[in-house]
């Protein structure tokens, strides 16, 4: 073989290599493990939410305001400040509940609530960046572009008899707009996140 | 001759049909509740009818220890789950049940009138704008999935408030959704036996299930986690277990030790298989008669019966001793048989006694005891001598050094001073005279009580000690009485005079209070008209509650439900074991927890001075049954022994000979009293029965030291035969004294005691050689 040959053909070799890597920026294709790594990398300690509740049984949503708090690995609290007081932390595998209305204290296991048990798991694989479990127990579809994404989560066995239909976040590049969470008989709950910790 | 084949035929064909009999008939019971007694009085047949099926004597106590806490929940969660599949469980607590759905469905059918919180104003307008707020408050919770169901049918909660109101009391400390200790050291169950906490061999089943159950859920986790059990039913498989293993075992010691004692004082092996036989024949004639009579032989029964026909062995014993080798066994047993008979007679007396106490596990014994000695002495009669040999003899023993100074010359002094210093023990021991504590009676270590009582603290279970009993006429009576007792109980909760109560009012209210309940239900124009203004102003989607108005007016027209309703649920088998027909009349049973000042509840309750509504302090009324028979059973033993006297006067045909038989058996029964006060034991039931096998020992020794007999030597014969036979007794019941059943320590010990004493004063107050006719 000629070794003349052999010039247009690295350069071939490189321009297909440059080609690629030129695609892979202008397409701005965008997946779900990058959309788990930037939220974890742009993930606050808490934001302040603002909940709608839409529900068959009423006529207009109803609207609950307060913070939300992530520690890494595992822990999450909701903090609900308006119009009561009431306070979830969920740390590991249990549910700590302070209702001022109620008048409760309690600590719970997720096991005794599937549904709850799904949501938080979700809720924390994407957070925590896990996409080998998001992938692999959820039917994961991303949609959008990176500074308009919706990525939305169904659970990939229904026998276990998730309340929930699915949960869709939606964001732009790191930062999560919105939480929706959609339950198997219709009703939905939209939870608007703004940064900072609120009022 | 053919009646020395004869009869050793007989012999074996009888023992081969026993064994039949014992391997096709034979029905061994395990179960402890065949052994409590009827009861004499009517709170007595409460108590021990609840001993034998009440929900308290079936509750078994689980801990899981040895982890984290979350592991620990993990697991009690998959134990429950497991356990529920088990149709032998009626009822697993953990703090996390999930009640059926057809007990949920009658809740929900019948809640207005069975919830506490209906009353005329749960409808007006005020009250039910403030059930809605509330409600919207639930719908935006994380909750709201759970509650929303519920809603438009119940929105003022009743279903919630009803289920509420039945988990109020001492609920044990919670972690990750199930019971835990307060300091998270160990996870909490309490598991329901659908069978009685008495029959053993169910429950040992049942708690091999469990521990299954448990092994393969650690298993699968890798959990280093433990299981702990405790609870009625698993004392008594313990007790039970302990008590036959001791039983088994230590007169395995006894065996050897007789044999040993047997050979080397005859020298002979034949002897020693030959005593076997009696013994043998006695145990199978005993055990086939108390099958025949009680239907079946109860396992304690049993252990006790053959160690207890180890004095059979005594027969051939005085029949061996008697053998001189210059006449035939059958001459021998010929001329000392009058003797036998007379002690044999006086024995069955004294354990017929004990049919008669009325004690089912004593009128068992009784029976087996007596066929059996009866038998035993006939075989030694009829078939030992056929079995031996026309010129058998033991090697001539060392009769004459055993026995040779005379001591109702020597021994007078030495037996006096023992009176008196018995005498004196007896009278200012410090020891109490009766044992009074029935618990003090169990075979369970001090440490097993004490962590029965802390899980049923940390669980708020009932500690099966203290009960309120109401008793009524009908259901509908009893609910009412039930209803203001709960008011009176709640008030003694409020004062700390007790931590919490179970009481039936709670679950199912009487007709009255339901029909009172249906009247304050609004009519559905002012229902309608009362919603409407509540609704006003509320995102409640329109029409939304029209299955609440209906609930209600469906509710207006319910007939008040009974009890029966729940049948088949897990509620069900709660309210049956809290409400119960006995004979004619309606029981309720509220067991109480946390009762610290026992005396100011039963103050508090007498002052409410109402007939039907009865305090029971079931350890004491337990103490009470036990004192009763106790009492009974000295009472027995004061006529047996008057009989024993009638017969002999027959027998010996004179007062002095029955003086000097009698007389000795009463001192060794006071000594053997002051020996064990002294020592500071009290006397248990179990020490009063024994007594009636020493006065048995007794009466032979005694009949046989008193025998007219011709020479020095048979007189040596007797007291070597004596010696034998008491010390043969003396290893088998010095075997059990060691035991640490309390029960088979106390017999061991009396009659230990009681043959040794019986022998030396008999030997004193034995007629002298110059009395011979």
């Amino acid at each position: 073989m000629s070794f003349v040959w052999m010039v247009p053909s690295i350069w071939i070799v490189i321009g297909v290599a440059v080609q690629g890597l030129a695609d892979d920026r202008s397409e701005i294709a965008w997946t779900i493990e990058q959309v788990a790594a930037s939220v974890k990398e742009r993930r606050e300690p808490s934001v302040s939410f603002e909940e709608a509740t839409y529900s068959s049984l009423l006529t207009k949503p109803l609207i609950t305001r307060g913070i939300l708090r992530f520690t890494p690995p595992s822990r999450l609290e909701k903090d609900v400040r308006e119009p009561y007081r009431e306070r979830y932390v969920i740390d590991g595998d249990f549910v700590t509940i302070e209702s001022e209305r109620r008048n409760v204290t309690k600590t719970v296991s997720l096991d005794e609530y599937p549904g709850l048990r799904w949501f938080v798991d979700t809720f924390r694989a994407v957070l925590d960046g896990d996409t080998t479990k998001l992938t692999r127990e959820y039917d994961a579809a991303l949609e959008g572009t990176k500074r308009r994404w919706v990525l939305r989560v169904r659970p990939r066995d229904r026998a276990g008899g998730a309340p929930v239909d699915f949960i869709e976040l939606s964001g732009s590049e790191g930062r999560i707009n919105a939480i929706t969470v959609r339950t198997a008989d219709g009703d939905r709950s939209v939870m608007t996140l703004s940064p900072g910790s609120g009022p | 001759m053919s009646a020395r084949r004869l009869v050793p035929a007989f012999w074996l064909i009888f023992m081969l049909w026993g064994i039949w009999y014992g391997a096709e008939k034979l029905s061994i019971r395990n179960d402890l509740s065949d052994l409590l007694p009827e009861g004499a009085t009517e709170t007595q047949r409460i108590l021990l009818s609840q001993a034998r099926k009440g929900l308290s004597g079936r509750l078994i106590l689980l801990a899981v220890e040895g982890a984290s806490p979350a592991e620990l929940a993990g697991l009690s969660r998959s134990l429950a789950e497991s356990l529920r599949a088990d149709e032998r469980v009626g009822m697993v607590a953990n703090g996390a049940e999930v009640r059926s759905k057809k007990e949920l469905a009658l809740l929900k059918e019948f809640r207005y009138l069975l919830s506490p919180t209906v009353t005329a104003d749960t409808f007006s307008e005020s009250a039910l704008r403030a059930a809605l707020e509330r409600r919207l408050d639930d719908l935006r919770s994380p909750l709201g999935a759970v509650v929303k169901e519920s809603i438009p049918a119940d929105p003022t909660g009743e279903t919630w408030n009803l289920l509420r109101s039945w988990s109020v009391g001492n609920r044990p400390s919670t972690y990750g959704g199930v019971w835990m200790s307060p300091d998270r050291a160990r996870a909490l169950l309490l598991v329901e036996a659908r069978g009685s906490g008495f029959d053993v061999d169910e429950q040992e089943s049942l708690h091999r299930a469990i521990r299954a159950s448990f092994g393969e859920a650690v298993k699968k986790i890798g959990s280093a986690a433990q299981l702990r059990m405790s609870g009625p039913g698993v004392f008594a498989v313990e007790a039970q277990r302990a008590i036959e293993a001791e039983a088994w075992r230590l007169s395995a010691v006894a065996t050897g030790l007789v044999v040993a004692l047997l050979f080397v004082s005859y020298r002979s092996l034949t002897l020693v298989l030959l005593t076997l036989i009696p013994i043998s024949t006695a145990i199978v004639a005993g055990v086939i008669a108390v099958n025949q009579w009680f239907g079946f032989v109860h396992g304690i029964t049993l252990g006790f019966g053959v160690i207890l026909l180890g004095v059979v062995d005594d027969y051939p014993i005085h029949l061996f001793s008697h053998l001189t080798g210059r006449e035939s066994p059958s001459s021998t047993m010929q001329a000392i048989w009058p003797t036998m008979r007379l002690g044999m007679l006086t024995t069955a007396i004294g354990f017929s006694s004990l049919l008669l106490a009325g004690y089912p596990a004593l009128a068992q014994l009784g029976l087996l005891a007596l066929v059996g000695l009866v038998t035993g002495a006939l075989v030694t009669r009829w078939v030992v001598p056929a079995c031996m040999g026309a010129r058998l003899a033991p090697r001539d023993a060392h009769v004459g050094l055993w026995w040779r100074g005379d001591l109702s010359l020597t021994g007078r002094a030495p037996a006096v001073v023992a009176l008196i210093l018995a005498a004196a023990v007896l009278v200012w021991s410090d020891t109490p005279m009766w044992e009074q504590d029935i618990g003090r009676l169990s075979p369970l270590p001090e440490e097993k009580k004490q962590f029965d009582q802390q899980l049923r603290k940390e669980m708020g279970a009932p500690d099966v000690r203290d009960l309120l009993v109401i008793e009524e006429a009908t259901t509908e009576d009893l609910l009412q009485k039930a209803e203001t007792v709960a008011v009176k109980l709640e008030y003694l909760r409020t004062e700390g005079v007790l931590a919490g109560y179970d009481i039936i009012s709670r679950y199912i209210p009487s007709r009255r209070l339901q029909v009172e309940r249906q009247r304050a239900l609004p009519d559905r124009q002012t229902l309608e008209r009362n919603l409407k203004a509540a609704l006003e102003g509320l995102p409640f989607a329109p029409g939304l509650f029209g299955p609440f108005v209906e609930a209600v007016e469906a509710a207006r027209r319910d007939e008040p439900i009974g009890p029966e309703v729940f049948a088949g649920t897990m509620l069900g088998v709660k309210l049956e074991s809290l409400l119960f027909q006995q004979g004619e009349r309606w029981m309720a049973v509220v067991p109480l927890t946390g009762v610290e000042d026992r005396a100011s509840l039963a103050g508090y309750v007498e002052r409410w001075g109402d007939g039907s509504v009865k305090y029971l302090d079931l350890k004491e009324e337990s103490n009470r049954i036990m004192t009763a028979y106790r009492d009974r059973t000295v009472q027995l033993l004061g006529w047996g022994v008057a009989a024993i006297a009638i017969v002999l006067g027959i027998g010996l045909r004179s007062a002095v000979l029955v003086a000097r038989v009698l007389t000795p058996i009463l001192c060794a029964i006071v000594v053997v009293a002051a020996v064990l006060r002294g020592i500071g034991e009290s006397l248990s039931f179990f020490h009063v029965a024994t007594f009636l096998l020493v006065v048995g020992l007794g009466l032979d020794y005694a009949l046989f030291l008193n025998r007219p007999e011709c020479t020095g030597e048979e007189r040596l014969r007797t007291g070597f035969g004596l010696l034998v036979c008491s010390g043969t007794t003396i290893a088998v019941f010095g075997a059990l004294a060691f035991s640490k059943t309390p029960a088979l320590h106390a017999i061991g010990m009396t009659a230990a005691c009681g043959s040794l004493c019986c022998l030396a004063f008999s030997a004193v107050t034995a007629r002298k050689e110059e009395h011979v006719a």
